[in-house]
C-alpha cells in the first residue's frame, strides 16, 4: 500500500527534480517495481493484446475445428472450453472488459463519493449530519448481497447487451461511501489549515479557494484510495460473474472461472486456472 | 486605521464566546503598532475581524473599522475582497502551513496579482522575483520554481511576507510572524519588517505575546486582555511607565539578563470568555483589586496625552 502512494505522487509535482527524486526512491523498492511492471503488463495485455487474440470474443470456433475441451497446447495456450471457446483469447478479452469495468466503476464511485463527501465536508449542521447518516447506512449494509440483488433485478439489461455497463453502475453506486468518508475528513482538516486562511487574506474568492486550494489537497489520498478501489472492483466483478450474475455474452475472468467450475474443475482445470491466475496477479500487483 | 468598539463573538454550542468585546484603538499611519496579550486574549481575532475573515462560528457583531476613510465593516463582500491582499496584507503565524504545499512559491506569489491586478504573466513573474529579492531570498529566479517543502522555516516566512507585500498594501497585519522561528531567524525577520516599513512607507500591526519583540520593533503598543483593551500608549511609555496592573505583570514576567530579579508569573489563567468575570476582567488575577473592580467595568480613560488605560485605580499607582 505504501508503494502505491509513491507511484501516484509524481502526478501532482511539476518540477523535474521532484520526479527524479520520487523515481529514485521508487526504484529502490523492488516489490513496487514488480507491481508496476505487472500492472503495465496487464494494461498492455488488455489493450494491445486484443490485436493478437487468435479468436474473437466468445467465439466457439474451436468447436468446429474439433478442438473443444482441449488442454493447453501450442495452438491453444490456455486450452479450450468444452463449448469450444479459446481460453487464451477470452482471457485477453476478459482483461479488456475487467479493466474497463474496474476503472469505469472506480471513476463513478470517486465521482459520487467526492460530490457527496464535498457536500458533507463543506456544509455544517443538519445537512452534513444527514448526508453522513445516509453514508453510514450505505457503509454498513452488506454490499455484496445488494449488488447481487440489483444484478438480478436489472438482468433485462444483460439480455440487451449492457451487462458490463450494469456491473459498472452497480459497483459505482455501492462503492462510494469509503471515498465520501475520506473526502469529508480531508476537507474538514484542509479548510482549517492556514493556507486557506491565507488565500482569503489575499482576496481569493470562495470558489477559487475551493477549486485551487482545497480540492487539490483533498485529491492525494483519494488517488491512493481509487487505486485500491480499482483492485477491489476487479475482485467483486469476478465474484459477481462466478456466482452466475454476470453477462455470459461478455468474456470476463469471472465468467471464465464460472464456466470452468461448471465444466468440472477436475477435468477442465485450465478453463478456470488461467483466468484465476490473472485475477490473483492483477490484484497483488495493483495493491503491492 | 481606526478600530472603534469592535465586537466579534463566536457562537459555539457551549455558548457565546466574546473573543473581541468592544476594543478601540488607533494605528498611526506609517508606524509599527504592537498588539500584545496572552494566548486567547483576542488579538488574532481582532486582526481577522479587520480583514473580515473570521472563521465560523465567529461573527463580527458590532463596531467600525475605518481605513482610508471608509468603514471596512460596511463594505460589500465583493468590495472587501478587493481590499484584502491589495490594500491590507496579512502574514500568518505558521509559515509552514500558510503556504499551499502543492504549488510552487512562484505561483503562490503571482496568484495574488492575478486576483487583484491586471498584469501579464511575465510582469507578475518579474514582480514576484523582485519581491523575493526584497525579502532576502537568495537566487530568487531559481526559488521561484521551488515548492514550499524545499525551503527552511525562515525562508518560508520570507515567502509569506513577500506574498503579503506583492500587491503593495499600505497596511500589513503580522500575526506572531516569528513565533515558530528560532531566535536568530526571528531577529532577521523583525529587521526585515522594520526595513519594509521604512522603504514602503507601510503601516504594520504586529501581533505578539512576546514583550521582547514589542520593545525591539514597535512604536506604539495596545495591550489586550480577555477581548478588551487594558492599556494603549507609545512603546516607551508602556515599558517605563505602565499604568495598568496587567501590563505591569506582563513586564515582570519577562526574563532579563541585566537585572537579577525573580520572574513573576501571572497567577491563574485567561478567563473563560463565555462567562467572563464581572467588572474589570482582570480583577481575579490582579494584586491591586478592590471591591469596585468586581462590580464596575472600567472605562478606557486618557491618563496622559496618547496614553489610554482601563483601570479603576490607575490614579493611585505611582
Amino acid at each position: 500500500m505504501e508503494t502505491q502512494v509513491s507511484t501516484v505522487e509524481p502526478q501532482k509535482r511539476r518540477a523535474a527534480s521532484q520526479w527524479a527524486i520520487t523515481w529514485r526512491r521508487f526504484k529502490r523498492n523492488k516489490s513496487a517495481i514488480a507491481g508496476l511492471a505487472i500492472v503495465i503488463a496487464f494494461v498492455l495485455f488488455g489493450t494491445v493484446g486484443t490485436f493478437f487474440a487468435p479468436y474473437p470474443q466468445r467465439s466457439h470456433e474451436a468447436l468446429y475445428q474439433g478442438q473443444a475441451g482441449q488442454p493447453p497446447s501450442w495452438r491453444h495456450p490456455f486450452g479450450t472450453e468444452p463449448s469450444g471457446i479459446d481460453v487464451f483469447s477470452d482471457s485477453i478479452w476478459g482483461t479488456t472488459n475487467d479493466l474497463y469495468v474496474a476503472v469505469a466503476a472506480t471513476i463513478l464511485a470517486v465521482g459520487i463519493g467526492m460530490l457527496i463527501g464535498g457536500v458533507a465536508g463543506y456544509t455544517k449542521g443538519l445537512i452534513s449530519d444527514a448526508v453522513m447518516a445516509i453514508t453510514q447506512v450505505f457503509f454498513v449494509i452488506p454490499t455484496l448481497l445488494l449488488i447481487l440483488f440489483f444484478a438480478k433485478v436489472f438482468q433485462v439489461l444483460v439480455f440487451q447487451g449492457y451487462g458490463l455497463t450494469l456491473i459498472v453502475i452497480i459497483l459505482g453506486v455501492f462503492g462510494w461511501p469509503g471515498i465520501t468518508y475520506v473526502v469529508r475528513g480531508q476537507i474538514l482538516s484542509t479548510r482549517e489549515l492556514e493556507f486557506v486562511q491565507a488565500a482569503k487574506a489575499i482576496g481569493a474568492s470562495g470558489s477559487r479557494i475551493l477549486l485551487r486550494h482545497i480540492i487539490p489537497n483533498v485529491m492525494t489520498p483519494v488517488i491512493v484510495l481509487a487505486s485500491l478501489t480499482t483492485a477491489g472492483n476487479i475482485l467483486t466483478e469476478v465474484v459477481i460473474s462466478y456466482l452466475g450474475f454476470g453477462d455470459a455474452n461478455q468474456a470476463t475472468w469471472g465468467q471464465l472461472i464460472e464456466e470452468g467450475y461448471a465444466a468440472g474443475l477436475s477435468i477442465y482445470w485450465w478453463v478456470a486456472f488461467f483466468p484465476g491466475l490473472l485475477t490473483v496477479y492483477s490484484f497483488l500487483a495493483s495493491t503491492s | 486605521m481606526t478600530v472603534d468598539n469592535l465586537q466579534t463573538y463566536f457562537f459555539t454550542e457551549a455558548g457565546v464566546v466574546k473573543a473581541v468585546d468592544g476594543i478601540s484603538f488607533k494605528v498611526k499611519q506609517g508606524s509599527i503598532h504592537g498588539l500584545v496579550g496572552e494566548s486567547g486574549s483576542g488579538k488574532t481575532v481582532a486582526a481577522l475581524s479587520v480583514m473580515r475573515i473570521v472563521p465560523r462560528p465567529g461573527k463580527i457583531v458590532g463596531g467600525r473599522v475605518v481605513f482610508d476613510s471608509t468603514d471596512l465593516l460596511s463594505l460589500k463582500d465583493q468590495e472587501m475582497r478587493k481590499v484584502r491582499g491589495n490594500r491590507i496584507g496579512m502574514i500568518f503565524q505558521d509559515p509552514i502551513s500558510s503556504l499551499d504545499p502543492l504549488f510552487t512559491i512562484g505561483s503562490q506569489l503571482t496568484e495574488v496579482l492575478e486576483q487583484n491586478k491586471e498584469v501579464s504573466k511575465k510582469e507578475a513573474k518579474e514582480e514576484a522575483i523582485k519581491l523575493l529579492e526584497i525579502v532576502g531570498i537568495p537566487e530568487p529566479e531559481k526559488r521561484f520554481n521551488s515548492y514550499p517543502h524545499e525551503l527552511s522555516g525562515g525562508m518560508k516566512q520570507r515567502v509569506a511576507i513577500a506574498r503579503a507585500l506583492i500587491a503593495r498594501p499600505s497596511l500589513l497585519f503580522a500575526d506572531e510572524p516569528t513565533t515558530n522561528l528560532d531566535v536568530t531567524i526571528q531577529a532577521q525577520v523583525l529587521e526585515l519588517l522594520k526595513d519594509l516599513k521604512k522603504n514602503f512607507d507601510m503601516t504594520i500591526v504586529l501581533i505578539t505575546h512576546d514583550m521582547g519583540v514589542i520593545a525591539e520593533t514597535t512604536e506604539y503598543v495596545t495591550v489586550i486582555y480577555a477581548g478588551q483593551i487594558s492599556e494603549s500608549a507609545d512603546t516607551r511609555t508602556i515599558f517605563l511607565n505602565p499604568k495598568h496592573p496587567y501590563t505591569e505583570s506582563l513586564l515582570k514576567a519577562v526574563p532579563r539578563l541585566d537585572k537579577r530579579r525573580e520572574l513573576v508569573a501571572i497567577p491563574g489563567n485567561v478567563p473563560n470568555l463565555i462567562d467572563p468575570p464581572s467588572g474589570c476582567r482582570f480583577h481575579p488575577r490582579c494584586p491591586y483589586a478592590i471591591d469596585i473592580c468586581k462590580e464596575k467595568v472600567p472605562l478606557l480613560e486618557e491618563a496622559e496625552s496618547g496614553h489610554f488605560v482601563a483601570c479603576h485605580r490607575w490614579r493611585s499607582f505611582r
